[in-house]
């Protein structure tokens, strides 16, 4: 039942009333055969396409498909054949363009055929499974030409003769080249791959191969990376113009072996040019180039950053081990200092601020910055030295840079702890003689120290700097509330806080009755604003100015130390003192007294005292008398103190009194731990307890287990020895 | 570009005037037997005419194409449809019957089925083909006010009407037509267009086709793209 919807015309094919006979369809054959003969001879014009078409699609309509589609074939492969002569024929250079122009002909000619054919393209072609018409004049063209036993060879070696032509230096026919190519990669990649790029990669290995090695022979590192980059660039560009897109990786990558990746090591390694020089002489470019070049090849960076590594790490250990260095810590550090700019100077412009390679220098840095047991104490001392007068004039902006890079040296210390107690002894020395270039710098150390290392850190450094403020405010307090002092002499005390500054010995010392007079009445004043405290005079530190006239009426103010105040004081009631005397009214120990009094008598220029007998050592037996003939052409003069002799093994002691600062805060680790553990077993204390120090020092897992048994048995473990299998419980009840 | 010529205008019978002559018993005896053959037409209209509705269905079509033997799928039918002048698609009125069959001179099936091949050569001619192309479109707007065909019937239409003169060119834009997503139905105009281009245009080298002409912008992208497809 028909349905007139829209629908309506469910169309068959409309059949023309044509008789279907085989002499029908050999008419109609020989109709088609003849316009593909006209197509070839470029005679196409006179041809009706219509006609042809229909021709065709009637063939095709009427079951003749298989005639038309067997006519076509063998049509074509005849055409084809006479092609291939007259390709094979041609000599010379004109054996490419002969090839392409004939090339060009099929395709439009195939064009035509095709668009004649298209209904048994459409129709016979896909239900019979065969090859579509297009793809049939591509294979026919392949099989008949470029398969040709006379052609497939010639037609290689051309190619690759020209490509090795244009690499010594000629100019070739590139559009020509293209054409070609894009010949073959139109019969299929396949045929791209078999007749052309597989022998072009293999040729071009051995070339390179060649090349590279008469290059090692005759050229430094930097020139053959030259060389390298510039056959590399031209491989890619040799690509864009005239190959497959997709032979582009393949092409460096066989550059990439035969020059580069071969021949890694003796570049690396070259003598007088290679990785080690250019960073010695900061060859940015080369090295840069390098970096550029290897990282195309496996273990390249590698490569580089292993030599770097241990080229860095002999520099480093060589510069903190030399005795010659080690007599000026400023100027070591300086050279640390120096040796990071460089390398990441180096990073930055030649190794594109790769990370691994900035991992790789700080990690050399740590190796030998920590070679040397003084280095955290050099470090302080740099800082103490720019503080005092290093940053004397230098912008804001200049000193945090300054700052911050020596923060980057602090961080490669693994003993922060004994840098802190240097830098506490070097703040303390500094506050307290006034000699710091700028309060801002001072701070910004601090917080930046904060930052790295926690508030624990710090918050004694802190202190120091509120208890210089706030003895400030009480001077003024003292004299505000004590006007009838006015006159006399002048006192400044700055306010210690204990436990904030270094420890220091508690000296005896007797002052004169003047001062210690003063001195007690500040006291009183200050306990009665802060009671609960303790005041203890620190006479081995704080300084004094003196006047003082001499025997022909000279005046001069003596800067003196705090004992040697003492001393001359005692020559307003005596002329002549000996040494016992002197000792019995200061009360000032012997060692501290012998330097005092040496500075005074024996230091040329600084002679306010005169010594019998003249000798350099003072006995018990000398005489003291004040120096009339005293001069000097400074009104000012300040005495030093003659310096210590070195105590014999400073070095072990130090190591001891570490040790022992060190076990509260390794205990003090192990119980957090425990607390929030409650259960843990010994091997991952040890982990947990070295994660938490690491800020401060590297921790000696011996050392730690020796303090965890230690601290153990303080709670009566019943004396079962620590092995490495035991699990520790915390228990109820222990703080 | 030629517009399709104007639709023929329907034929006005003459009336006989009453004057007695040979001439008159000529056109007594011819008018007599013309009233037969129209009473044998009418028979065979009511022969397959729906009874309640007094018009040949589409029922009554297939019935009569399996009497001529022709397929009801069959251009010739279009044809027939075409003379007779009929307006309805699948159906036949006692007018457009009387109309078709007397020009076609029969009266009985038999005769019908002879006079189609001649039927056939009239449409051909080019004088009439474009009136029957223009017929054809016309033909399939089923729905009040229906002014164009989506392009599924348009494709089938194309290769039942212009298959055979035009095969190259109706298989080229067919093949257009399904890929294109311009266009989801085609109009009078552009359909007619169509069937300018392919009896002037150069196929299918397009050679003298200038799209700065009045020719419907389908028709300048089915251009463009067969030449696309050259390249």
């Amino acid at each position: 039942m028909s349905n007139q919807k829209k629908r309506n015309f469910q169309i068959e094919a409309f059949k023309h009333r044509v008789v279907v006979d085989p002499k029908y369809a050999d008419k109609t054959w020989k109709i088609l055969e003849h316009a593909i003969h006209e197509i070839y001879n470029h005679n196409a014009s006179g041809l009706s396409f219509e006609e042809l078409y229909r021709n065709a699609y009637n063939m095709v309509l009427h079951k003749f498909g298989e005639k038309l589609y067997s006519g076509l074939v063998s049509t074509m492969t005849s055409h084809l054949k006479e092609i291939s002569k007259s390709i094979e024929a041609a000599q010379g250079d004109s054996f490419l363009e002969e090839l392409n122009r004939k090339w060009n002909d099929h395709n439009k000619a195939l064009q035509m055929i095709r668009d004649i054919l298209m209904y048994m393209d459409r129709t016979y072609i896909p239900s019979t499974h065969k090859t579509p018409v297009h793809e049939l004049g591509l294979n026919l063209w392949r099989d008949n030409i470029i398969h040709s036993s006379k052609i497939q060879t010639r037609l290689l070696n051309t190619l690759l003769e020209l490509v090795h032509r244009e690499r010594t230096g000629e100019v070739i026919d590139r559009g020509l080249m293209r054409n070609i190519i894009k010949m073959l990669m139109d019969l299929g990649s396949l045929v791209y791959q078999e007749d052309f790029e597989k022998p072009f990669l293999e040729v071009s290995a051995e070339f390179y191969k060649v090349e590279s090695q008469e290059f090692i022979e005759c050229c430094d590192c930097g020139e053959y990376l030259k060389k390298a980059e510039k056959r590399l660039n031209e491989e890619i560009e040799r690509v864009t113009h005239y190959l497959d897109a997709k032979s582009e990786v393949k092409i460096t990558n066989v550059v990439e072996k035969e020059m580069i990746a071969n021949h890694m090591l003796s570049l690396v390694h070259m003598e007088n040019s290679g990785l080690v020089n250019m960073l010695l002489d900061d060859k940015y470019e080369d090295l840069g180039r390098m970096y550029n070049l290897f990282r195309r090849v496996p273990n390249g960076l590698l490569t580089i950053r292993e030599v770097m590594t241990s080229h860095l790490r002999e520099t480093g250990k060589q510069l903190v081990t030399d005795p010659e260095r080690l007599k000026d810590p400023v100027e070591f550090v300086q050279r640390l200092l120096d040796e990071k700019d460089k390398y990441d100077s180096i990073i930055s412009l030649a190794f594109s601020n790769d990370k691994t390679f900035q991992n790789a220098l700080n990690s050399s840095f740590e190796y030998f910055i920590n070679l040397n047991a003084r280095s955290p104490e050099f470090i302080s001392l740099f800082v103490d030295d720019k503080l005092r007068k290093g940053l004397k004039g230098v912008s804001e902006e200049d000193v945090e840079v300054i700052l911050d890079k020596v923060m980057m040296l602090f961080r490669y210390l693994q003993e922060k702890d004994v840098f802190e107690k240097y830098y506490k002894q070097h703040l303390a020395k500094r506050l307290l003689s006034g000699k710091t270039v700028s309060d801002d710098a001072e701070r910004s150390l601090i917080v930046k120290l904060k930052t790295e290392c926690g508030y624990q850190f710090t918050s004694k450094l802190e202190g120091m700097f509120t208890d210089m403020k706030t003895s400030q405010d009480t001077m003024q307090g003292f004299y505000a509330s004590h006007p009838e002092l006015g006159d006399g002499p002048t006192l400044v005390v700055q306010v210690l806080t204990t436990g904030s500054w270094p420890t220091q010995p508690n000296v005896t010392c007797n002052l004169p009755a003047e001062m210690s007079a003063l001195c007690e009445k500040f006291r009183s004043y200050y306990l009665g604003t802060h009671t609960g405290r303790r005041l203890s005079w620190q006479t081995n530190m704080g300084t004094a100015d003196v006047k003082a006239t001499f025997g022909k009426g000279q005046k001069h103010e003596l800067n003196v130390s705090t004992f040697q105040m003492c001393v001359l004081m005692l020559f307003n009631n005596a002329d002549r003192l000996s040494y016992k005397e002197i000792e019995q009214a200061t009360e000032i120990p012997a060692s501290d007294l012998k330097r005092c009094l040496q500075s005074m008598a024996c230091v040329k220029g600084k002679n306010v005292l005169r010594k019998e007998p003249m000798s350099k050592d003072i006995g018990e037996e000398d005489a003291f008398f004040v120096n009339d003939k005293f001069t000097s052409k400074f009104y000012k003069v300040k005495i030093g103190t003659v310096v210590a002799q070195k105590e014999s093994e400073p070095e072990k002691q130090e190591t001891r009194q570490r040790e022992e600062d060190r076990k509260p805060q390794i205990e003090a680790a192990i119980v957090r731990i425990m607390k929030s553990r409650r259960v843990l077993d010994h091997n991952n204390i040890i982990a947990e307890v070295t994660k938490q120090l690491q800020s401060r020092f590297l921790a000696n897992p011996r050392r730690l287990r020796n303090v965890l048994s230690l601290l153990l048995n303080e709670i009566s473990w019943r004396g079962i020895p620590l092995t490495e299998n035991c699990t520790v419980i915390l228990l109820e009840g222990i703080a | 570009m030629r517009r399709s010529a104007a639709r023929k205008s329907g034929q006005s019978n003459s009336i006989a005037p009453i004057t007695s002559s040979a001439a008159d018993l000529f056109r007594s005896a011819s008018s007599k037997a013309s009233s037969k053959e129209m009473e044998r037409i009418d028979n065979l209209f009511y022969s397959y005419a729906n009874i309640s509705s007094g018009l040949i269905d589409p029922e009554g079509i297939e019935n009569l194409c399996s009497d001529m033997e022709v397929d009801h799928t069959d251009v010739r039918i279009l044809m027939l449809a075409w003379k007779m002048k009929a307006e309805k698609q699948g159906y036949f009125t006692l007018e457009e019957w009387r109309r078709g069959l007397k020009a076609l001179r029969a009266d009985t099936v038999n005769k019908l089925k002879k006079a189609l091949p001649e039927l056939e050569k009239e449409v051909k001619r080019p004088s009439n083909f474009v009136d029957f192309y223009a017929y054809s479109f016309r033909y399939c707007l089923t729905e009040e006010k229906q002014k164009s065909i989506d392009i599924e019937s348009i494709c089938q239409l194309l290769d039942l009407v212009l298959g055979s003169h035009f095969r190259a060119q109706v298989d080229y834009f067919i093949e257009y037509l399904k890929i294109q997503n311009d266009y989801k139905v085609i109009n009078m105009d552009q359909w007619m267009g169509f069937y300018h281009f392919c009896t002037e245009i150069s196929f299918s080298d397009l050679s003298n086709y200038d799209p700065e002409l009045a020719w419907p912008l389908i028709l300048d992208n089915f251009v463009e793209w067969m030449q696309e497809k050259r390249t």
